[in-house]
């Protein structure tokens, strides 16, 4: 299935290469998505396509790094800066985007959400005044983005930086009581909110090594049972390499990922950034981080 | 020293001071509760901004019922006529904020949906599509499976746009209700003729209710945004949803009350049986109306009061009333008087 997948990956991402600046559109037809583009550079590194598109893809990503190390979307926002930690995985195996990530790795621990302290009349419960990654500067600390620039920084062998330990506590904060995380809150006007599959599988993938197991447990057994019924590419893909950062990868995960590949004849082809994380999901035995640790330096 | 006053003397005594003081905070009250009580929904016209506009109300007591006629009747009778729509392009724009599997009260109900593509195909929309940038999830296809939509849209072959990953243009935010300076907005706005807020009948424990006008919240795209789309919590819930609105323009409401949300909405509340759908081509009117069959006061929905007016009326005396009267089918949504945007809000019958 493996071989099969990526031979459809590739001839369905041929058609989305952007001509002649590089990186890929979300369709064919479609404009150039930054997003996309750095998933499908993780993606064709992890099923070993060392291919020309993979070099422009790193180049077009680097072309929207900013002097001070963020990389951005487009010039009109330089406040979504949630593609820097993706730019470092895209770059990560690449001995020539050193300096690029050496920037963006000091971008990130320069850059926090905004936080406030925590008083007891607040009408939500996670803690408020730890520092975490927003998805736009100058707004709060959510799941997904700081769940992306802990894994970016660990990887980039920033592991033991105090915003990175920060960032597990973060994480470990908006843990839902039942299990399972969302986009960031946990309880509003007591309530408990309810888990999300993507957002779970992000912040397992940043835990693996700085949680003990105990901690995690509700939010595995929460995977473990929702995953039975996902059969989306942007969860599956998330949830499976968050069990899997875990040691707890189902066995059924290759079957899973070959249903959810199959629901593309009644949904139309996936988006780049989808596609590529299915690929990316399918070749992390250990989670995210294990795609990087394939192979050597190219 | 002389201590005896000069019958020329300028200025007050601290005893004459104190006592004006006193005598105006006290008519400044009367003032003010003479107004709540005799003037709750302000000065009547032709002493205030409002516009009038036109509201229809159907009872629509199930889902598995024809909603297609009941739509289409609401159109005519808000003179939405087939010469309008002949040869337009009209993008729907669903509540789908987050979802459940099973939890038919948090979104827009697909059958709602799939009879407000077949009306405008009715009428000669010669493309009708459905778009949203989900608020608090980033696997859109998952929503759309866990609300049911991706069902009916493969099986009507409806398009849906993910507006979160669209191309984007910016525009001055020339209403300013916000200090935004700019919105972003997504590319496929550009791309059609009518914008139609498809929205759900919900209690809000930020805005005290959501209704169309919040439900535009949705077309923001969360690359630009985030998720949340947390820039407009930041500026403001309320004037971010007048900005919106002011920038967006949409042309047309429905309210899916069928099976609303009360309580700790928008996504942990209760079911709510109202039974009934509200259209209108003036969005703060369709809310208005919605508020008082919610048994809430309009005049205290913040964005309501910011966008009276401005955008359209919410005076009762000001909305045309179609088809149901709001009497006929009043069915008051639950607060929780612990939150403070649902404090003081319910309307006194």
């Amino acid at each position: 299935m493996q071989d099969q997948f990526v031979s459809a990956y590739l001839e369905t991402i041929r058609r989305r290469v952007c001509s002649p600046e590089g990186g890929f559109a979300g369709q064919e037809g479609g404009g150039y998505r930054a997003d996309a583009t750095a998933w499908a550079a993780v993606a064709l590194e992890a099923a070993g396509q060392r291919l020309d598109w993979l070099t422009a893809a790193r180049a077009r990503l680097k072309a929207q790094q900013l002097a001070d190390g963020r990389v951005i979307l487009t010039p009109q926002h330089p406040d979504a800066v949630w593609l820097t930690p993706l730019a470092v995985l895209a770059w990560h195996r690449a001995r020539d985007y050193r300096d690029a990530t050496d920037k963006a790795a000091r971008f990130m621990l320069a850059t926090t959400g905004r936080h406030w302290p925590r008083t007891p009349d607040l009408p939500y419960e996670h803690d408020p005044s730890l520092k975490g990654w927003p998805w736009i500067t100058a707004t709060h600390s959510w799941v997904e983005p700081t769940a992306l620039a802990v894994l970016a920084l660990r990887i980039s062998g920033r592991g033991e930086h105090e915003r990175v330990k920060e960032g597990v506590r973060l994480l470990l904060d908006r843990q839902l009581p039942g299990g399972g995380w969302n986009y960031g809150n946990t309880k509003v006007f007591g309530r408990e909110l309810f888990p999300f599959p993507e957002s779970t599988g992000a912040a397992l993938n940043a835990l693996k090594g700085a949680a003990e197991p105990a901690r995690v447990r509700k939010s595995l057994d929460y995977l473990h049972s929702r995953l039975r019924e996902v059969r989306t590419p942007v969860a599956l893909s998330w949830g499976l390499m968050g069990l899997a950062a875990w040691g707890e990868g189902p066995a059924e995960a290759g079957a899973w990922i070959k249903e959810c590949l199959a629901n593309q004849e009644r949904y139309g082809p996936y988006d780049t950034a989808s596609l590529s994380l299915l690929l990316v999901a399918s070749r992390a035995p250990r989670g995210l981080e294990s795609v990087f640790a394939i192979g050597g330096k190219s | 020293m002389n201590h005896q006053e000069s019958p020329t003397r300028q200025g007050w005594t601290r005893r004459e001071f104190i006592g004006v003081t006193l005598a105006g905070t006290a008519v400044g009250l009367a003032g003010y509760w003479g107004w709540r009580r005799f003037l709750p929904e302000g000065l009547p016209r032709p002493f205030n901004r409002e516009k009038p506009a036109e509201t229809f109300i159907t009872k629509a007591p199930r889902y598995e019922m024809d909603l297609l006629s009941l739509i289409l009747q609401g159109l005519q009778e808000l003179k939405v006529t087939p010469a309008e729509i002949r040869g337009k392009s009209i993008l729907l724009k669903p509540n789908l904020v987050e979802t459940r599997p099973g939890a038919i009260h948090i979104t827009t109900h697909p059958l709602v949906v799939r009879a407000a593509v077949e009306a405008f195909l009715h009428l000669g929309a010669i493309r009708v599509l459905v778009a949203e940038g989900v608020g608090h999830r980033r696997d859109s296809l998952l929503v759309l499976e866990e609300s049911g939509l991706a069902e009916v849209l493969c099986e009507d072959r409806i398009p849906f746009v993910d507006l979160n990953y669209d191309t984007v243009f910016t525009v001055a935010n020339a209403h300013g209700a916000t200090h935004l300076a700019t919105l972003t907005l997504p590319e496929t706005l550009k791309q059609v003729d009518w914008i139609v807020s498809l929205a759900k009948m919900k209690t809000h424990h930020w805005a005290g209710v959501t209704l169309s006008m919040k439900n535009l919240f949705g077309v923001m795209p969360g690359s630009y945004y985030g998720w949340p789309k947390n820039i407009l919590h930041h500026a403001g819930i309320e004037g971010s949803i007048v900005d919106i609105n002011a920038a967006v323009k949409p042309q047309l409401a429905i309210v899916d009350g069928i099976i609303g949300m009360e309580g700790d909405g928008p996504i942990m509340g209760t079911p709510k049986a109202a039974g009934l759908l509200v259209m209108g081509r003036s969005l703060p009117a369709v809310d208005a109306t919605c508020a008082r069959i919610m048994a809430i006061n309009p005049r205290r929905i913040p964005y309501l009061n910011l966008a009276a007016g401005r955008l359209g009326p919410i005076r009762e005396a000001n909305i045309r009333q179609l088809g149901e009267s709001i009497v006929a089918v009043r069915s008051p949504f639950a607060l929780i008087e612990t939150i403070p945007a649902h404090q003081g809000i319910r309307l006194e019958l």
